[in-house]
């Protein structure tokens, strides 16, 4: 099939290259410019495992162009938008981007071509949209849903090997197009769902509601096991078994970040209250993950006490999550913020997303390119992503780095019995009290 | 090994009954009389599966005694569990006034050392406590045990002796491989036996009913949404459950969880969170939810009836809290019952194992059916409040014709909107749009 994809953004471009490993002819349009330079000249950017090689095969072959051009539609059979979807200010979705791709189409898209929103909108924006534009064409124009699920960091493998698959159509004809064009990906236990847009749309607010929500229940109750001389990772152990509850995303840390969670829970808040129907759970889901982005900050703060400011901390991981660069929301910004205002100095290292902190940062930072240099001659260490290459460090370097064998561990890497043993102070999430 | 057993309600029976049936010789101890009297006779005291026929067994078998001298009982063996009831307080706390008794009276009777092992559902700390009220200043020093019970009522026996895991807290190694001993014939290689400190044990308790409540809280407020943007939870349910990460058991949405435990354990979580300064937020929102949604059933009744009920006529099937058991204690169909009879209706009702413990809430202040279809006569409306597996393929034609007025309002989404509609009904779920009877079945109805 031939089919356009506009925004290269994270899921728009592991799109357009999945499409086109699949066989399919694709161009990638977007609106920077820049982006779309960095993209013919064989650059990425993004970082996402795996996906370079695949941009350079199939760009080689020939099956992805990049364009800024939304005339580059013509002729396809089918155009996805997966523009950003960002926070606005009230917490709703801002959908500035969807419209100016909706509006800008009119001229240049006609029916049978079907037009899927890939993007994350709120229930009643793929209704919105089909009416736009079918009321500029003068002639109705399909538009459909196709929520997409992929995780950063693991984003082709989600891509070529879905869960699931779901669409929103309002014609079966239209599901069955988007079914042959995803049949290369699908395997039998993984199955392709059709349902309205409006199903479509609610069930990717679902998702990511309830892996935010378990997230902000463990943290709750890390939190609340802390005070109670509980530890967390037993009481994980002791509940995981149970397969209704099961080990998954039920991990204690330093609270989600990312350019979905914060957003996409924000997003449903809004749509609540725009039916009038306030959402507790949600509340408290956001209002638990606020809180839990300054914990490690708080605990600094009580181990160092009014001896804080000129202190220097080293900080490993940045990014919102492991490998990806995505700093968006991320916790670690949060407590770079906190402490800098507090005087602290920082040395920080992390694999990937250290250029998109200097881009917000500047000097104020120490950057360090291997995680060991980040110790040299700080006062403790504070772990905010659990990175691969931090789970089995060499303990013994790292006291003879630190001035002081400290570590406040955000990711509950270690175990304190261990860390004890080795001669750190060492602070987890909802473990031995601390 | 000989063990006491103090406190026969649904958790003790099954602990005693269980290790009595791999062999060991159990002495149960409750303070009603009347249960005891009953039990000894083979008459149980409770409906729970499968039950009925291991205590005959047992009890045949000399296996396993019911007695109510506390002095007695502990006389028999070296190990004491304790699965009394630890109910809500009215501040939302768990009283522990029963195992407190209890402690009192081991301390007082018992002859020599025990091990003495809470499996009631208690607030972190309580271990800590008993051993101070068992031994402060005592003669005799026992051991406290934490082993918290995760069975669900209407599949108790099998999740006894198929445990997913069972969580012990002690402090002692030693005390840890006594109960590893008495479990390990129910122990396999895949469910495992897990050691931890009692406030581990404890908390583990609380947080995965917490977790089980606060996943039934999600799904009902999502549905709520679907419902009011005009999505179908349904689908969304089919959407999210392929991932991993997510799943699809205990995401169903309905009227709201009920039953002895969830409520007030995720109150007395609340309560004790705030005794140590910290403001929960997500378990009052789990709460609150769960209490709204337990009147989404009268809601939608008078959505489909009009808010003026009175001199109608509804009828209720299921009263359970859930299937496979009578257990009615904070059951969503007891406030659509009080709510109903509040606006002056009138209620028929059906349940296959509660009707005797709804009678004893309401005596004759409804009607009680004991057949299916019979509850529906006369009836404006049918509301399915528990998802009893004879419920869930009824004879749809028969239904219509019994009832005065074909409205269904489904509070477990247990049939497909699209086919009731072409069955003729006005059917109203959770979290999907209510159907109406399909055109072709009216004008059907009318030639006919
Ligand atoms: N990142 C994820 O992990 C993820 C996962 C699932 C769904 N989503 C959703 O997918 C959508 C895109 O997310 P993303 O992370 O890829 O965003 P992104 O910010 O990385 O990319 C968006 C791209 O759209 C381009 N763009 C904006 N307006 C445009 C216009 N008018 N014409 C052409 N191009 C335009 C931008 O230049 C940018 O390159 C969002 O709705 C997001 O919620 C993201
Ligand atoms: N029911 C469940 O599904 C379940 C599951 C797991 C844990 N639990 C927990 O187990 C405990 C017991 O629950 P249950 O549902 O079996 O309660 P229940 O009310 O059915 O039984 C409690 C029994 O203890 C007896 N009792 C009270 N005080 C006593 C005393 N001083 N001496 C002797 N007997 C006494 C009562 O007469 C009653 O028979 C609670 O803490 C509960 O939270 C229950």
């Amino acid at each position: 099939m031939k089919i356009a994809i506009i925004g290269t953004g994270y899921v728009g471009l592991v799109t357009a290259t999945c499409l086109a490993e699949s066989g399919n002819s694709v161009v990638g349009i977007d609106k920077d410019a820049s982006k779309i330079a960095l993209l013919e000249s064989g650059k990425l950017p993004i970082y996402e495992p795996g996906l370079a090689e695949l941009v350079e095969r199939n760009r080689r072959d020939e099956r992805l162009k990049f364009s800024t051009d939304l005339g580059a539609c013509a002729g396809v059979q089918l155009i996805f938008i997966a523009v950003g979807t960002p926070e606005s200010a009230s917490g709703a979705s801002d959908l500035s981007s969807i419209w100016a791709v909706v509006d800008a189409l009119a001229a240049v898209v006609a029916p049978p071509q079907i037009v899927v929103i890939k993007s994350t909108v709120p229930v009643g924006t793929n209704r919105i949209a089909g009416e736009r534009l079918s009321q500029r064409l003068g002639r109705p124009i399909d538009v459909a849903s196709n929520p997409e699920f992929l995780k950063e960091g693991a984003a082709v493998d989600d891509f070529t090997k879905p869960d699931r698959v779901v669409v929103g159509v309002r014609r079966p004809e239209v599901g069955e197009v988007l079914r042959e064009l995803y049949a290369p990906f699908l395997r039998t236990e993984h199955p392709f769902l059709v349902m309205t847009p409006e199903s479509a749309e609610m069930t990717k607010y679902a998702a990511n509601a309830m892996l935010a929500a378990k997230i902000s229940f463990i943290n709750e109750m890390a939190n609340l096991s802390e005070r109670l001389g509980a530890d967390i990772n037993d009481v994980r152990r002791g509940i995981g078994h149970d397969e209704r509850i099961g080990f998954q995303f039920l991990f204690p840390g330093a609270g989600y970040g990312g350019s979905c969670f914060p957003k996409d829970v924000r997003a449903l808040l809004a749509m609540g209250r725009s039916v009038d129907l306030p959402l507790r759970m949600m509340e408290a889901v956001d209002s638990v993950n606020e809180a839990q982005k300054r914990v490690l900050f708080s605990k600094i703060r009580k181990h160092y006490g009014t001896g804080l400011s000129g202190k220097t901390i080293a900080v490993w991981g940045l990014a919102f999550k492991p490998r990806t660069d995505d700093v968006r929301e991320a916790p670690a910004l949060m407590l770079l913020d906190a402490l800098l205002k507090e005087g602290v100095g920082l040395r920080v290292h992390d694999p990937e997303a250290m250029g998109h902190v200097k881009a917000i940062y500047g000097d104020r930072l120490i950057y360090c390119e291997r995680p060991y240099q980040a110790l040299e001659g700080a006062d403790g260490l504070a772990i905010v992503t659990e990175w691969q290459e931090f789970r089995r460090p060499d303990f013994g370097m790292m006291r003879q780095l630190l001035r002081h064998p400290v570590i406040f561990d955000g990711r509950n890497l270690y175990e304190p019995k261990t860390m004890d043993a080795a001669g750190f102070t060492y602070y987890g999430i909802g473990r031995h009290g601390r | 090994m000989q063990l006491t057993v103090v406190g026969v309600g649904y958790v003790g029976l099954v602990t005693a009954t269980c290790f009595a049936e791999s062999g060991n010789d159990v002495t149960c101890i409750d303070i009603d009389a009347g249960k005891i009297d009953g039990l000894r006779r083979g008459v149980l005291p409770i409906y729970e599966p499968g039950l009925e026929e291991l205590v005959e067994r047992n009890l045949r078998e000399g296996r396993l005694q019911f007695t109510t001298d506390m002095g007695h009982a502990l006389a028999q063996g070296k190990l004491v569990f304790i699965a009394v009831g630890t109910p809500q307080d009215y501040n939302g706390a768990a009283n522990l006034n029963a195992l407190w008794g209890v402690a009192q009276s081991i301390r007082e009777l018992a002859g020599e050392s025990k091990i003495v092992i809470v499996k009631s559902t208690v607030p972190v700390g309580t271990n800590r406590e008993l051993a101070m009220r068992l031994n402060d200043g005592a003669h005799i020093q026992h051991h406290a045990v934490s082993n918290p019970e995760f069975l669900k009522e209407g599949h108790a026996i099998e999740d006894f002796m198929k445990p997913d895991r069972v969580v012990v807290g002690v402090h002692d190694a030693a005390l840890g491989q006594v109960l590893h001993d008495l479990y390990a014939p129910f122990l396999r290689s895949d469910h495992p036996f897990l050691v931890m400190t009692p406030e581990s044990a404890e908390m583990t308790k609380y947080v995965a009913n917490a977790m089980l409540a606060t996943k039934i809280s999600f799904i009902n407020e999502m549905a709520n949404l679907c419902e009011a943007v005009g999505a179908d939870i349904g689908d969304v349910r089919r959407g999210i459950g392929h991932d991993s990460r997510i799943g699809f058991q205990f995401l169903f949405p309905g009227a709201g969880y009920g039953g002895s435990c969830f409520p007030k354990d995720v109150r007395a979580m609340v309560h004790t969170a705030e005794g140590v300064g910290y403001t929960l937020r997500i378990l009052p929102a789990v709460d609150e939810i769960n209490e709204n949604q337990k009147k989404v059933l009268f809601f939608k009744v008078t959505e489909l009836l009009g808010t003026d009920l009175y001199g109608k006529t509804i009828a209720l099937w299921g009263l359970a809290f859930k299937p496979g058991t009578d257990d009615i204690r904070e059951a969503p169909s007891l406030i659509l019952i009080r709510s109903l009879l509040g606006a002056g209706a009138h209620v028929r009702v059906h349940d296959p194992a509660a009707i005797p413990n709804v009678k004893a809430v309401f005596g004759d202040r409804i009607t009680y059916c004991d057949r299916v279809y019979h509850t529906l006569q006369g009836c404006d409306a049918l509301v399915i409040a528990t998802e009893w597996a004879e419920f869930r393929n009824p004879d749809f034609d028969t239904m219509r014709q019994v009832l005065r007025q074909p409205f269904i309002v489904d509070g477990r989404n247990l049939y497909n909107p699209s086919e009731m509609s072409r069955l003729g009904f006005v059917y109203s779920s959770i979290g999907r749009q209510t159907v109406m009877p399909a055109a072709v079945h009216s004008q059907e109805r009318r030639a006919a």
